[in-house]
């Protein structure tokens, strides 16, 4: 056993919390195509699990869920399996590169999901989060925003960026069945590793995967969010595989994790079917909004640990506990706005179910076959 | 039993008017403010409604309910007012109340602007530029709420007998002209203005007990009386309430009988062919006939199939959610005599056969686009009970036909606000069968076997995957999480899957 990593106690209470974190996960994962590292990994972190194990139990986790989100997201017409392919091929280059810039930038620290690191390391992961992420929230808020404005001829997400390079028309341009568009073979590729790129230095997969499909290469929303978990599944599988080989996989949580997370990811994959895409495309940008700025609380200690700021160390505390405070406000949040959104819907359907079963006929009843009013 | 109803403005002058003429005439006296206070005590959320209508649509539609409780409480405590003998009564917009009614003499009033300004500022205590900021705010507030629930404007001079202006008559003079014009033949009661009275209170009191009774008060019904014999219409998807509907009737007072009736309306069926051998048509056809209801097709075509031989269409996907103009035009359900038209009409022309025969046939047409095309044709064109999304994107895959069908719903659905289901949905029996009970009982068994296993030997699972045994056999742990990793989410994920179809969530 590795002597500087120790295994948590498992009790009910804290068994429980780790079920309701992969509930809670599961239902992002399944309605915007990521909530996993993001909200379980710090949450595990935070019932004492050391930071390494926390990553290593959850990607192993995400293989599991991954496939089982993807078979329903896949039955529900969103994912699109050559699709996922040429992004599979594409984001690992780019994470490759990520590793070989990082490693080389940031020897002896750097890494993802707060897995340790040094000051440095975390301020530079810290910014490129929060700039990047919050570009993409912001810009994904505003054109819902914007679409509303323009009344209700516009549907769905901008065009703009994907129509430019669409009139580009470099060859090859490759088909898309499911996804129903076509793309160049170029733009893919650069999209792609770009999206590996960012995947590989701030450790984040859908928050920058999910709205990349759906803005430069104009993927419907449900099939980007598809499509994400499908891509997601085969990173698990090679997490999971090396981390294995480490030694720093606690089955126990992952399996923990399973207990609540494969309940969520299908109430997620549901609420894709039942609510309008645009709220789709509102709850991702406000969760990774709320993400940044739980970022950019977290920053402060960085400047002050490479003695860019000086206050008092004890501060520090208080940093944290904002920057945690906000992760977890951004998960819960989001998915209880989702849970409502498909109860609401749910209960729309069954009243709708109930009215086409009813078999008493009307002549059964006191009716006059008149005209209404 | 003859009526004087006085409307105005506030500080138009009304109050004055109506006590000078109940004091002619000694009659007794109604305010709206009397009304309003008994409303109030009935649980009807005055205030609310009010701000409500002020504010605009959106908030007015979700007190619907209350505005409906609201006029019918004050059309039933009039009437019964009214029954018993001569009245008047004062408010904003009486003369709107008690439609119909002949024996009704309605009042109208005006009063200089200064004036109603000097008014005001005496009475509560304001300047005279904040007194008229005031009035005219109020004028705006009070307009918007009789459009609201009355659906007109307020001072309009057509809506009444008679109307004047205290600028140069004065309130003693006005009640004097009242007071002789009451005694007109033209406004005294006769048998059948009687009878309407008797009719429209028998009708708000009805109207009342269904909106107040919780059987009945979320459902949309539309209420008449006429000569003693009440009326309810239900729409079709409700038709289960006919019972609830004559049980909260049935004691009411000077009801001779309640008829219970089904609206008549139609389902809209959207495809792209249709079948009138298919499953779906005869599911389609049966809940027609259950509902009473007539089916009106709309076969759905994309540009890119009008248009085989127009070489100004490009490659890209019809289905731009309208934004392509369509080069056909629509045939607007007119039938050609031409036979040749009708041979590739997608089997429209022969499922309306169908329809026709079976006496459900509401119409159909064709119409190339995508769901603007639909909506610009449904809308306004009132009352479907449903409308049905059946098979569409027939040239496309069948992942992108189920999610592009799915989002047609949703856009039909937000847009029309009237129920919405694909013919997918139409069909779906889950059934929970024997199959599907060994499947959820054997899986839950391997399932709690596994977790008992790790959970019960922490110890010696956690040294294998990373204490001395893995240290010797590195490779060893990653084979077994990754084979029994997939297995429990394939396991639980199963059984969360029945158990969540079983309730309906899929």
């Amino acid at each position: 056993m590795h002597t500087l990593i120790t295994y948590i106690d498992i009790d009910l209470f804290t068994a429980l919390q780790v079920v309701l974190l992969g509930f809670i996960g599961g239902i992002l994962s399944g309605f915007i195509g990521s909530g996993g590292a993001f909200f379980m990994t710090p949450g595990m972190m935070n019932l004492g699990v050391d930071g390494v194990i926390s990553v290593a139990s959850n990607i192993t986790h995400k293989f599991g869920k991954a496939m089982v989100g993807s078979r329903k997201h896949a039955a529900a017409g969103n994912v699109d399996k050559k699709l996922a392919a040429y992004m599979l091929i594409t984001a690992v280059i780019g994470i490759q590169i990520a590793v070989a810039i990082n490693s080389h930038l940031f020897k002896g620290g750097g890494g993802s999901h707060g897995a340790g690191g040094s000051a440095g390391a975390n301020l530079y992961i810290s910014l490129v989060f929060a700039t990047i992420l919050s570009a993409v929230a912001v810009s994904m808020l505003r054109d819902v925003l914007k679409s509303r404005g323009n009344g209700e001829e516009s549907g769905g997400p901008s065009q703009k960026i994907a129509e430019f390079f669409s009139r580009l028309n470099l060859p090859p341009v490759i088909y898309f069945s499911v996804a129903d568009t076509k793309i160049s073979l170029w733009v893919l590729m650069a999209g792609g590793i770009s999206t590996g790129y960012l995947a590989g230095t701030i450790g984040v997969g859908g928050f920058i995967g999910v709205p990349a499909m759906i803005y430069v290469f104009g993927v419907p929303t449900a099939v980007a969010t598809g499509t994400e978990l499908f891509l997601a599944l085969f990173m698990g599988a090679y997490g999971a595989l090396s981390y294995a080989y480490q030694g720093f996989v606690d089955i126990r949580l992952t399996m923990l994790l399973y207990l609540g997370s494969l309940v969520g990811i299908h109430l997620g994959v549901y609420g894709v079917k039942v609510v309008n895409e645009r709220y789709i495309r509102i709850v991702t940008s406000l969760i990774i909004l709320l993400c940044v700025f739980s970022r950019i609380i977290a920053m402060p200690v960085y400047l002050r640990q490479l003695g860019l700021v000086s206050y008092e160390a004890g501060y520090d505390r208080y940093f944290n506990m904002g920057s945690k405070f906000f992760l977890f406000a951004s998960g819960i949040s989001g998915a209880a706005v989702i849970l409502l959104k498909v109860v609401g819907a749910y209960r729309q359907r069954r009243k709708i179910q109930k009215t086409l079963l009813v078999t008493k006929k009307p002549e059964s009843k006191m009716v006059e076959s008149m005209k209404a009013a | 039993m003859a009526l004087v109803m006085i409307s105005s403005l506030y500080q138009g002058g009304r109050e004055a008017l109506a006590q000078t003429l109940a004091d002619k005439i000694h009659w007794p006296m109604l305010t709206r403010e009397e009304l309003q206070e008994q409303a109030k005590q009935q649980g009807i959320k005055v205030g609310r409604l009010e701000v409500s209508m002020i504010k605009g649509p959106s908030f007015a539609e979700k007190l619907a309910r209350e505005k409906k409780l609201y006029l019918a409480f004050l059309t039933a405590t009039l009437c019964e007012k009214a029954l018993e003998g001569n009245l008047v009564y004062y408010g904003r917009a009486g003369h709107f109340l008690l439609p119909g009614v002949s024996h009704r003499l309605r009042v109208g009033l005006t009063a200089p602007l200064d004036v109603r300004i000097q008014r005001t500022a005496k009475l509560l205590n304001m300047r005279p530029e904040q007194a008229e900021s005031y009035l005219i705010q109020l004028d705006e507030d009070m307009a918007k709420w009789i459009h609201q629930v009355h659906h007109a404007a307020g001072q309009d001079p057509n809506q009444f007998d008679v109307f004047f202006n205290l600028e140069t008559t004065t309130v003693n003079n006005a009640a004097e002209i009242l007071r002789r014009m009451a005694q007109l033949p033209e406004y005294q009661p006769t048998a059948t203005s009687t009878r309407m009275l008797k009719d429209l209170h028998l009708r708000a009191q009805a109207e009342l007990r269904l909106l107040l009774d919780e059987r009945t008060r979320d459902v949309d019904l539309k209420v008449q009386a006429e000569h003693q014999v009440v009326t309810v219409t239900y729409p079709p998807h409700h038709d289960a309430i006919s019972e609830a509907i004559t049980q909260v009737l049935a004691d009411l007072k000077d009801c001779r009988e309640i008829q219970c009736t089904m609206a008549e309306t139609n389902i809209l069926w959207v495809q792209e062919r249709f079948k009138s051998e298919s499953e779906s048509f005869h599911q389609i056809l049966h809940l027609a006939q259950r509902w009473g209801a007539a089916v009106e097709l709309m076969r759905l075509i994309s540009p890119e199939e009008a248009t085989q031989d127009d070489e100004t269409v490009d490659g890209l996907s019809p289905y731009q959610f309208g934004r392509r103009e369509c080069p056909m035009e629509d045939d607007g359900g007119v039938e050609d005599d031409d036979p040749a038209a009708m041979v590739n009409d997608g089997g429209l022309g022969a499922a309306m056969e169908t329809l026709i025969d079976r006496g459900r046939c509401g119409g159909g047409r064709t119409v190339c686009g995508g769901y603007d095309k639909i909506l610009e044709r449904v809308r306004g064109d009132g009352n479907y009970a449903l409308v049905v999304v059946g098979d569409m994107f027939l040239s496309k895959g069948h992942s992108t036909r189920t999610r592009r069908t799915r989002e047609l719903a949703m856009s039909i659905r937000d847009r029309l606000k009237a129920p919405v289901i694909t013919m997918e949905e139409l069909k779906s029996r889950f059934l929970f069968g024997k199959r599907q009970a060994v499947t959820l009982a054997g899986f839950g068994v391997i399932l709690a076997l596994i977790y008992i296993l790790v959970f019960r030997n922490q110890d010696p699972v956690l040294t294998f995957l990373s204490g001395p045994i893995h240290q010797q056999m590195k490779w060893l742990a990653p084979i077994v999480v990754v084979l029994l990793v997939p297995t429990i989410a394939y396991l639980y994920g199963t059984m969360t899957d029945l158990i969540l179809k079983l309730i309906n969530i899929d």
